[in-house]
C-alpha cells in the first residue's frame, strides 16, 4: 500500500529524471514519437485479404487460356481488369496504406511485366505460348502473394489492447 | 527504498531479453525469406535459359519474364518493408510495456 509520501518520492523521482539528470528524455521521446509516425501502418482488412485472394484465382484461371484468342475473352478481360482497378483504388484509399497500394500498382501497370502487362500482351499479340503462359503465371502468384503476405501480417484490430 | 538506478538495472535486464528474443526471431524470417527469393530466382533463369535455347519462349518472352522478376522482387522488398514496419510497432508496444513493467516491477 503506497502513502503519500511514498507517491511524493516516486513522483520526486520523475520529476528529476526529467528535469536534471536525463535532458536528453524529452529528445528520446520525440524521436521514438517519429519512429512511430513514420511506422504507421494499416490494420488487416479481412475485405482486402478476400479481394486480393479471390482476384488472384480469377486472374490466373483467365491467363490460362491465353493459348486462345484474346477476342474470345474480351470480355472476362475487361471485367478483370476494372476488379483490378477497384483493388488497386480500395488500398490506396485506405488511410496509411501506401504500402501495398504500391505493390498493387505494379502488378496492374500495363507498362511492367506482371499481370498488367501480360493482359496488354495478349490484347495485343492476340495469342500467346503455351510455356509463357505457365512461367507468367507462376510469378503473378508469387506476385499476388506477396500482397496476400502483408495484408495477412498486419495487426488484426482485435489484438490491440 | 529502490532508487532510480535500480529501476535503470532492471529496465535494461527486461529490454535485452526482449531483444534477444525478438531480434534473433526476425532475422532468421527476412534470411529464410531472403535466402528462398534468391534460390526460386536461380532455378527460374535456368528453366527460361533452356525455353530460349530450345525456342519454347521468344526472345520477348524472355525478357518479359526477367523484367517480371524484377517488378516481383520489387513486390516482395515492399511487403518486407510493410511487415518490418508491424515488427516495429509491435516491438515499440513491446518496450514501451517494458519501461511501464520495470517501473511498476521496482518502485511499486
Amino acid at each position: 500500500m503506497m502513502g503519500p509520501s511514498t507517491n511524493f518520492v516516486i513522483k520526486n523521482q520523475f520529476r528529476k529524471i526529467l528535469t536534471d539528470k536525463f535532458k536528453v528524455i524529452p529528445i528520446s521521446c520525440a524521436a521514438l514519437l517519429l519512429l512511430l509516425y513514420s511506422c504507421s501502418i494499416s490494420q488487416f482488412s479481412p475485405e482486402a485479404y478476400k479481394q486480393a485472394v479471390d482476384l488472384k484465382v480469377e486472374s490466373l484461371e483467365l491467363m490460362s487460356y491465353a493459348t486462345e484468342s484474346i477476342a474470345d475473352f474480351e470480355s472476362e478481360a475487361a471485367a478483370l481488369k476494372q476488379a483490378l482497378k477497384k483493388a488497386y483504388e480500395f488500398a490506396k484509399g485506405r488511410p496509411d496504406n501506401e504500402i501495398s497500394a504500391q505493390q498493387w500498382e505494379i502488378l496492374i501497370d500495363e507498362e511492367r511485366n506482371l499481370l498488367g502487362g501480360f493482359l496488354k500482351r495478349w490484347e495485343d499479340e492476340d495469342t500467346l505460348n503455351e510455356m509463357f503462359i505457365t512461367e507468367a503465371q507462376s510469378l503473378v502468384s508469387d506476385a499476388f502473394d506477396t500482397i496476400i503476405g502483408l495484408e495477412s501480417g498486419k495487426i488484426n484490430p482485435s489484438e490491440i489492447q | 527504498m529502490p532508487t532510480f538506478n535500480d529501476f535503470l538495472s532492471t529496465l535494461k535486464k527486461d529490454l535485452l531479453e526482449f531483444a534477444k528474443a525478438n531480434l534473433n526471431e526476425h532475422k532468421d524470417e527476412l534470411l529464410k525469406d531472403g535466402n528462398a527469393f534468391i534460390e526460386k530466382t536461380k532455378a527460374d533463369l535456368k528453366r527460361w535459359t533452356d525455353g530460349l535455347v530450345s525456342g519454347a519462349l521468344s526472345q520477348k518472352d524472355f525478357e518479359f519474364l526477367v523484367k517480371g522478376k524484377k517488378d516481383l522482387a520489387q513486390m516482395e522488398a515492399l511487403k518486407q518493408i510493410g511487415l518490418s514496419k508491424i515488427r516495429i510497432n509491435k516491438i515499440v508496444d513491446g518496450v514501451l510495456g517494458i519501461v511501464i513493467g520495470s517501473a511498476v516491477k521496482t518502485f511499486l
